[in-house]
């Protein structure tokens, strides 16, 4: 995939020039991109002169960097420990099962990024899924499969 | 600079005040394990975490890596007792457990008296081959070399050194000092005729014009030309025959 190398060096001019730069700047990246682009990299580091080596294995760190494209939408499942006592593991399974996806993968049409979150703090409406910004309570195997398909 | 005295193994001994516990002990026959810590390199040492030794200090006692303990006056360091060998043994059995294939992991197992680790191996998707993710390799690159060319990454349990995207190191120069430094021999590096491979790139090799044996990489001789101004001619001769 292309990357828009002007807003690539728009995010980065945006920023002092110091290592403390790069953090938000990776972030703005994820942002912008939903993923820290390779080209994104090599031009942060060309223009801070600091070694491509040291900002991957920032961005290979942490875990809210993806080094791959994301979906269009963030399928977040709970494994907070009432998430997983009331079957948190049977929704996760019919996710993979139906996407053909594991967590921490993106369908191959880039509608969908699966991930395992541990407590998003509503353990009362366990087991939830978080999509995108809406949280489904009480999610099981079947209705969390429809309520995917609200999402194109 | 402060000497000091101090004893280690109930024995006195003199060193500069913030040396660390390890030289010290090495300048003076002891023996205390250790595969991360390299006195050539400023940012080494506590991570393998087989230094670790008893610190007695103001009528307290720690465990701490001797590599990077410094010494202060009336520190006694006692690195032989029942509580060392048992920890230690322990930190022998995780690292076992994580580079199963390593021969100096397995070794210093055999010396400890383990046959096989307790804890699950790792391999599969997991397998480090005998990196024990210490990071000596990558601070050689950065601070001896120069250049950068790797980054330890990712984290827990898939921490390991190597290039961006794991794809071949557009910076590297090939001189293969990450391997010569790796306490455990993880780094591949093969010398096969005039070309050397390693992190998955070609280098030419430089021949010596008299005993046309290949020493050193044209792009290492690039490089220190690059860097330190020294003529070109200087490299046609191998160590050996200069
Ligand atoms: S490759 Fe060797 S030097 Fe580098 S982190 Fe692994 S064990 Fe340490
Ligand atoms: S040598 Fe001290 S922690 Fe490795």
């Amino acid at each position: 995939m292309a990357i828009d190398i002007q807003k690539v060096d728009e995010i980065v001019f945006g920023y002092e020039q110091s290592k403390e730069s790069l953090l938000p700047i990776l972030q703005d990246f994820q942002r912008e991109f939903s993923y820290v682009p390779e080209e994104g990299i090599k031009r942060l580091s060309d223009i801070f002169g600091v070694p491509e080596s040291r900002i991957y294995a920032m961005a290979t760190f942490y875990k809210a960097f993806s080094l791959v494209p994301k979906g269009r939408h963030t399928i977040k499942v709970c494994m907070g420990t009432a998430c997983h006592l009331k079957g948190a593991p049977f929704v996760v399974e019919a996710i993979e099962r139906e996407l053909k996806i594991k967590p921490g993968q993106t369908t191959e049409d880039r509608r969908f990024s699966l991930e395992t979150v541990n407590c998003v703090g509503t353990c009362a409406l366990a087991p939830v899924v978080v999509i995108d910004e809406d949280y489904y309570g009480g999610s099981t195997s079947e209705n969390i499969i429809k309520n995917l398909k609200r999402y194109t | 600079m402060e000497k000091i005295k101090f004893v280690i193994d109930g024995k006195e001994v003199e060193a500069i005040r913030d040396q660390c516990v390890l030289d010290v002990a090495r300048q003076n026959g002891i023996y205390i394990p250790g595969l991360c810590y390299n006195p050539e390199v400023k940012f080494s040492g506590g991570s393998c975490r087989l230094c670790l030794v008893e610190a007695h200090q103001a009528g307290r006692m720690s465990l701490v890596t001797a590599c990077n303990y410094p010494i202060r006056e009336g520190l006694e360091i006692k690195t032989d007792t029942s509580l060392v060998k048992r920890i230690r043994k322990g930190i022998i059995e995780l690292l076992l457990a994580r580079v199963p294939d390593s021969d100096v992991i397995k070794e210093l197992a055999a010396e400890a008296g383990i046959d096989e680790p307790r804890f699950v191996k790792d391999e599969g998707e997991n397998y480090h081959s005998k990196c024990i993710a210490c990071g000596l390799c990558i601070q050689v690159c950065e601070e001896v070399v120069g250049v950068s060319a790797i980054a330890m990454l990712n984290r827990g349990p898939d921490k390991t050194p190597g290039t961006p995207y794991k794809k071949p190191s557009e910076v590297c120069i090939g001189c293969g000092a990450c391997a010569y430094a790796c306490p455990t021999d993880a780094i591949p590096m093969e010398d096969n005729g005039d070309t050397r491979k390693i992190w998955g790139r070609e280098f030419k090799m430089h021949l010596c014009s008299v005993c046309g044996k290949p020493y050193i990489p044209e792009a290492q001789i690039d490089w220190i030309v690059k860097t330190t101004g020294k003529d070109r001619v200087f490299f046609d001769k191998c160590p050996d025959c200069r």
